[in-house]
C-alpha cells in the first residue's frame, strides 16, 4: 500500500510537469524557420504588421512575428542580458545601438547585397555613432525632429512660418495674444521634453561639442550650451496651463482637435495625429535655433536601422526578410504610412505635410539628434524634464557634467 | 524508522536544492556581481573591489530613489492604517447590509496594480483636472502626477486606494474577536468611545495591527507596478522607487553591476527595517 | 443592549459613501470603455449614449486577449497546483521533525528567512541564469512562482500542521502505511481549509503578477494579461475607450471568481495573514 502512494504521488508531479513542459516548449514543430522581429516603434507596429503579413504570404517556409514592447531599449537589453537576442532588430540609432554595436552584439553586414542603393549619409550616421568599421545596421527610414503647425490657424491669424529663433518667440507671442494656445507642451513624458533641447544642441553647441565632451575638452557649463539651456526653458510661457500634466497621448490628440497652433514633435508622430483627425491641415518646420535662417540645419537621424543577432541561426532568412523590408514597393508604402523619409536612394517622400522640409534634404543640411551621442544612462530626458520643473539653468548644467563623468567613471 | 526519516528527506531536499537554486544562489550571485564590472551581456569582466559601492554612496540617483521610497512608504503605512482601521470599525458597527459593504471594500485587493494604475492614470490627468478647475482649486487642475513636488502624492494617493482593501479586512477579523460584553461592561464604567478604543478595542487588536503594519510597509518599500503604470519615475526622477531605478538602471546602459551593488545595500536596509519593525511591534503587543 | 442591535445610521452612511470612493474608479472605467470618441468629448461622467460593444471586441482582437487569457490562466492554474501538492509535502515534513531535527528546524528558518529578501535582488541575476536554463517561458514562470511561495506558504502551513494531532498518523503508521502514504491519506485531506488559503493568495498574487514575467517571459505570444496591458499602452494612444476595454477585460475573470466566491476568498485571505 505504502508503495502504491508513493508512486501515485510520484506520477501525479511528473505528470504535471511534463503536462507544463509541453505548453511550455511546444509550437515552431511546423518544420519552418521562425524569425522574431522586434522594432521599438509603436506607431509603426501597424505598418509593420502588413509588410510581416505579406512577407510571410510571399514565403510560405518562412514565419516571421513581430514584437513591439513598450520601452523597447529596455526591454532589448533584458534580451541581450538573457543571450535571446532577437534575429531581426528595428531601433532608432541611439546610444543604444553604439554600445551593443560595439559588444559585437549584431552581424556584420559588410558586403551584404541589401546595402545596395541605400544613402551612404546615413551610413555614414551609423559608423560615426559606432565608432567602428563593422556595419552593424542597414539604415531604413530617416526622421526629422522640429514643430508641427497648424495651417488653419497660421493662415488666419496670417502668420509666416518663423525663420529666426527671435521670429518663433514673436510669433508663439501673436498666437498667444490671439487668445489661442502656442505651443501643446507634453512635458509629462519625458522623452517628448527632451525633444526641443535636441533640436536646439546639434544646431547651437554643434555633434563635435558633444564628441570632444567625450574626451573631456569641454564642459556643459560653456557658453553654448547655456544658451541651449536657456531658449529650451523659454518656450514655457507659451504652452498650456497643464505644460507637465500632459502625455504624448494627450498632444497628439489636442493638437489634432486643433487645440494649440504648435506642436514640437518629430515626424514620427504625424500618423497618429491624423488618426485622431484625418482631415488636420498641418505642416512641419524646422526648429529655428539662431539668427542666420541660412545657417540652420534639421535635425534629422535615422529612425529605424535594421540590424541582425550575430547569434541568429537563421541570418540567411533574416537578411532576407531585410531585403523584402527594403524593395522599393514596400519601402515606400512604409514611409508613406508613417510619414518618414526613405534611407534607400531614389524614393522621395511627398506629404504635403513636410513641403518646407524638402529643401533641408536636397541640400543636406542635416544634423543628428544631440541624445544619440550622450551615454544612455546619464538619462538625459529625465535631467531635461527635472530641469523644465525647476527653471534652474546653473544646477541643469551641472548635473548634465556631473552625471556624464559618473557614467564614465562606471564604464572605465 | 529510519525508512521514516528517510522519506522526510526526499520530501524536503528537492525543495530545498530547487529554493538554493532559484533563489540564494542568485542573491549571492547578486553579491559577487556588485565587485565586479559587468554590464550583464559583455564577455569578459573584472573585478573592481568596492568601486561600485564607493560611487553609489555618491550618487544621488540613488539618495533620491531611497528618499522616494521611504517617504512614500512610511506615508502610506501610515495612511493606510489608520483608514482601514476606521473603515473596519464602521463595517463592525451594526450596519446593515455588512457582507455586501465588506466586499466591496475588499475589491481593490484582488486587481492588478498595474491595471489599477492604468485607469488613475488617466483620472488624474482628465477627470481630477476638470473638477479642479470647476471648483477653482489651483493645485487640482493640473496633473498632480506631472508635478515635480507633489507627483509622489499621486502615487501615494492610489496605493493606498488600493492598500485599504486588505488591511480593513485583517482589521475587521480583528475586531470581531472581541466580545462585546467587554464593551457593555466598560460602558457601565461610564467610559467615552476614545477611552474605550484605546482601553478595550485597541491593546485586543494590537497583533492585527502588527500584521498590518509589516504588511503595508513591506509592500510600499517594494513598489514597482505602480510607478510603471503612473509616472515611470518621473518628473525627472522625483517618484522614482528603488525597484524601479534598479530595473531601468541594471538593464540600461551597462550598469549591471553597479546596480547589484545597490541591490545589496537594499538588501541591508530592508532586512534592517524588517527586524527592528518586528521587534519593536511584539515588545508593545506584550506592553499592553 | 438596545443600544447594540440598533441599525448605526450614521456609521451606515459613512461605509456606503465610502464606497463611492472605491467604485467610482471601476465606474469610470466601465463608462469609458463603452464611450466613442464623441461622447468623450461631450461629457467625461455622464453614460454613454449607445453601448459600444465593438471597443470590446476590437480590443480582444488587438491584444489577442484569448491568447493571453489562455497563458495567464496556465500559469495561474498550474502554480496553484503545484504549490499545493509540494508546499505542503515540504512543510509536512518539516511540521513533524523541527523540534527533533537541527536539519528541519534549519530548512524553517532558512525558508523563512527568505521572505525578507526583496525580489529586485535577485531580479538582475535571475534573468541570467532562467535564460541559461532555457527557462524565458511559462514552465520557468510556474516554477519560479512554486519556489519563491515556499517562504511564505512553509510558514503557514507549518502552524496548521502542528495544530493537528499526531495520534493520527502514529497510528497509521502502526497500520504500515509509509510517510508518503500518510501524508496523501491522513493529513492532506485534514489541510483542506489552509490549502484553500494558500491556494487563493497564491492564485491572487500570480494571476496579477508583472515584475517576474516582464523580466522572464520572452516571446510576446507568452505574455500574461497585465504583460499585455503593458505592452499595448503605446498602441492604444490617443484611443482611451480600447484600452479601458482592455483593461476591464484583464480584470473580468477575476472579478468574475470573486462575485462567485466573495466570502470564501476574503476568509482565505484573511487566514492566510493572521497565521
Amino acid at each position: 500500500m505504502a508503495k502504491w502512494s508513493r508512486l501515485l504521488g510520484a506520477a501525479c508531479l511528473l505528470g504535471v510537469l511534463l503536462t507544463l513542459t509541453a505548453c511550455g516548449s511546444g509550437q515552431s514543430a511546423d518544420g519552418k524557420v521562425h524569425i522574431e522581429f522586434f522594432q521599438n516603434k509603436p506607431e509603426a507596429k501597424a505598418s509593420f504588421d502588413r509588410l510581416v503579413a505579406k512577407f510571410n504570404e510571399e514565403n510560405p517556409n518562412i514565419v516571421v512575428t513581430q514584437t513591439n514592447p513598450p520601452d523597447a531599449e529596455t526591454v532589448l537589453m533584458t534580451r541581450v542580458v538573457k543571450e535571446d537576442v532577437p534575429d531581426v532588430i528595428g531601433m532608432g540609432a541611439t546610444d543604444t545601438y553604439s554600445v551593443l554595436g560595439k559588444s559585437g552584439i549584431f552581424a556584420d553586414l559588410t558586403g551584404e547585397p541589401v546595402l545596395d542603393g541605400i544613402n551612404p549619409r546615413y551610413m555614414q550616421m551609423l559608423t560615426d555613432l559606432t565608432g567602428q568599421e563593422a556595419i552593424n545596421g542597414i539604415p531604413y527610414a530617416a526622421n526629422a525632429d522640429g514643430i508641427m503647425y497648424n495651417r488653419d490657424i497660421f493662415d488666419k491669424l496670417n502668420l509666416e512660418v518663423p525663420k529666426t529663433w527671435d521670429e518663433l518667440m514673436d510669433t508663439a507671442k501673436k498666437i498667444q495674444d490671439a487668445g489661442i494656445t502656442p505651443f501643446y507642451l507634453t512635458y509629462k513624458d519625458d522623452w517628448t521634453s527632451n525633444l526641443l533641447f535636441n533640436a536646439l544642441a546639434p544646431n547651437i553647441a554643434g555633434i563635435d561639442f558633444l564628441l570632444q565632451r567625450r574626451d573631456d575638452q569641454v564642459s556643459f557649463q560653456d557658453d553654448v550650451m547655456r544658451e541651449v539651456a536657456e531658449k529650451t526653458l523659454a518656450v514655457l510661457p507659451y504652452g498650456t496651463n497643464d505644460n507637465f500634466g500632459r502625455t504624448y497621448a494627450d498632444g497628439n490628440r489636442a493638437f489634432a482637435n486643433g487645440e494649440a497652433a504648435m506642436y514640437i514633435q518629430g515626424t514620427w508622430a504625424i500618423p497618429e495625429i491624423r488618426k485622431a483627425n484625418a482631415d488636420i491641415n498641418l505642416g512641419f518646420f524646422a526648429t529655428p535655433t539662431g539668427d542666420d535662417a541660412e545657417s540652420n540645419n534639421l535635425v534629422s537621424g535615422v529612425d529605424t536601422l535594421l540590424a541582425v543577432s550575430e547569434s541568429t541561426p537563421h541570418r540567411e532568412e533574416a537578411l532576407k526578410f531585410i531585403g523584402f523590408l527594403l524593395e522599393e514597393e514596400n519601402i515606400s508604402q512604409y514611409i508613406e504610412e508613417q510619414t518618414a523619409f526613405s534611407a534607400v536612394e531614389g524614393i522621395d517622400q511627398d506629404d504635403p505635410a513636410l513641403t518646407e522640409l524638402q529643401p533641408y534634404f536636397e541640400s543636406g543640411r542635416l544634423v543628428d539628434f544631440a541624445d544619440h551621442y550622450i551615454p544612455a544612462a546619464v538619462q538625459l530626458n529625465s535631467l531635461v524634464q527635472e530641469f523644465l520643473q525647476r527653471g534652474d539653468v546653473d544646477a541643469f548644467l551641472k548635473r548634465l557634467d556631473s552625471e556624464w563623468d559618473k557614467v564614465a567613471n562606471r564604464r572605465s | 524508522m529510519a525508512k521514516r526519516k528517510a522519506a522526510f528527506y526526499w520530501m524536503t531536499v528537492p525543495a530545498l536544492l530547487l529554493f538554493f537554486v532559484f533563489h540564494t544562489f542568485p542573491a549571492l550571485q547578486g553579491v559577487f556581481y556588485s565587485f565586479t564590472n559587468w554590464n550583464g551581456f559583455a564577455k569578459t569582466y573584472d573585478l573592481v573591489g568596492f568601486k561600485n559601492y564607493y560611487y553609489l554612496f555618491q550618487d544621488d540617483n540613488v539618495g533620491n530613489a531611497y528618499w522616494f521610497t521611504f517617504k512614500f512608504a512610511i506615508v502610506v503605512t501610515i495612511v493606510i492604517n489608520v483608514l482601514s482601521l476606521l473603515i473596519a470599525m464602521g463595517l463592525n458597527a451594526s450596519i446593515k447590509a455588512r457582507n455586501f459593504f465588506r466586499g466591496v471594500y475588499f475589491l481593490p485587493n484582488i486587481l492588478s496594480v498595474l491595471i489599477v494604475g492604468y485607469i488613475f492614470n488617466y483620472l488624474f490627468s482628465n477627470v481630477f483636472t476638470v473638477w479642479g478647475q470647476n471648483l477653482g482649486i489651483e493645485s487640482l487642475s493640473t496633473n498632480l502626477l506631472g508635478s515635480q513636488g507633489l507627483a509622489w502624492l499621486g502615487v501615494a494617493f492610489v496605493a493606498i486606494w488600493q492598500g485599504i482593501a486588505l488591511n480593513t479586512i485583517l482589521y475587521l477579523s480583528g475586531l470581531q474577536t472581541i466580545p462585546t460584553q467587554l464593551y457593555e461592561a466598560s460602558g457601565l464604567d461610564g467610559a467615552n468611545k476614545w477611552q474605550e478604543f484605546w482601553k478595550i478595542t485597541f491593546p485586543l487588536i494590537a497583533p492585527f495591527f502588527t500584521i498590518n503594519m509589516v504588511l503595508a510597509m513591506k509592500n510600499a518599500l517594494m513598489v514597482f507596478d505602480l510607478i510603471v503604470a503612473l509616472t515611470n519615475g518621473g518628473p525627472g526622477r522625483a517618484t522614482q522607487s528603488i525597484s524601479h531605478l534598479i530595473y531601468t538602471g541594471g538593464f540600461e546602459g551597462g550598469e549591471f553591476a553597479y546596480q547589484s551593488a545597490n541591490s545589496v545595500i537594499y538588501f541591508i536596509v530592508i532586512a534592517v527595517i524588517s527586524i527592528v519593525q518586528i521587534r519593536y511591534l511584539q515588545r508593545r503587543e506584550t506592553d499592553m | 443592549m438596545k443600544n447594540r442591535t440598533r441599525t448605526n445610521w450614521l456609521a451606515m452612511v459613512l461605509i456606503a459613501l465610502g464606497t463611492v470612493f472605491i467604485l467610482f474608479p471601476l465606474y469610470m472605467a466601465v463608462t469609458i470603455a463603452l464611450k466613442n470618441q464623441n461622447d468623450m468629448l461631450n461629457s467625461i461622467f455622464g453614460l454613454p449614449t449607445n453601448l459600444r460593444f465593438e471597443n470590446f471586441a476590437r480590443a480582444i482582437e488587438m491584444t489577442n486577449f484569448f491568447q493571453a487569457l489562455r497563458n495567464s490562466a496556465i500559469v495561474t492554474v498550474s502554480t496553484v497546483v503545484l504549490t499545493i501538492l509540494t508546499n505542503s509535502l515540504v512543510a509536512y515534513a518539516i511540521a513533524r521533525n523541527m523540534n527533533k531535527h537541527k536539519f528541519f528546524k534549519g530548512l524553517y528558518f532558512y525558508f523563512i528567512s527568505a521572505m525578507f529578501i526583496p525580489f529586485p535582488i535577485i531580479m538582475l541575476p535571475i534573468v541570467k541564469l532562467t535564460a541559461s536554463l532555457g527557462m524565458t517561458n511559462l514552465l520557468g514562470l510556474i516554477i519560479l512562482h512554486t519556489v519563491y511561495g515556499l517562504a511564505f506558504n512553509v510558514f503557514i502551513y507549518v502552524g496548521y500542521i502542528r495544530s493537528i494531532p499526531i495520534d493520527l498518523e502514529e497510528a497509521a503508521t502502526v497500520d504500515g502505511t509509509g510517510t508518503f502514504g500518510t501524508f496523501v491519506r491522513i493529513i492532506f485531506p485534514l489541510m483542506a481549509p489552509i490549502n484553500a488559503t494558500v491556494g487563493i493568495l497564491i492564485c491572487l498574487s500570480t494571476y496579477n503578477d508583472f515584475l517576474l514575467p516582464l523580466v522572464i517571459i520572452s516571446k510576446q505570444s507568452q505574455y500574461t494579461l497585465p504583460l499585455v496591458q503593458y505592452v499595448f499602452q503605446g498602441q492604444f494612444n490617443t484611443e482611451f475607450n480600447l484600452a479601458f476595454a482592455s483593461y476591464l477585460l484583464a480584470m473580468l475573470p477575476m472579478i468574475i471568481v470573486y462575485l462567485f466566491a466573495q466570502k470564501w476568498i476574503i476568509n482565505g485571505v484573511t487566514q492566510g495573514a493572521v497565521k
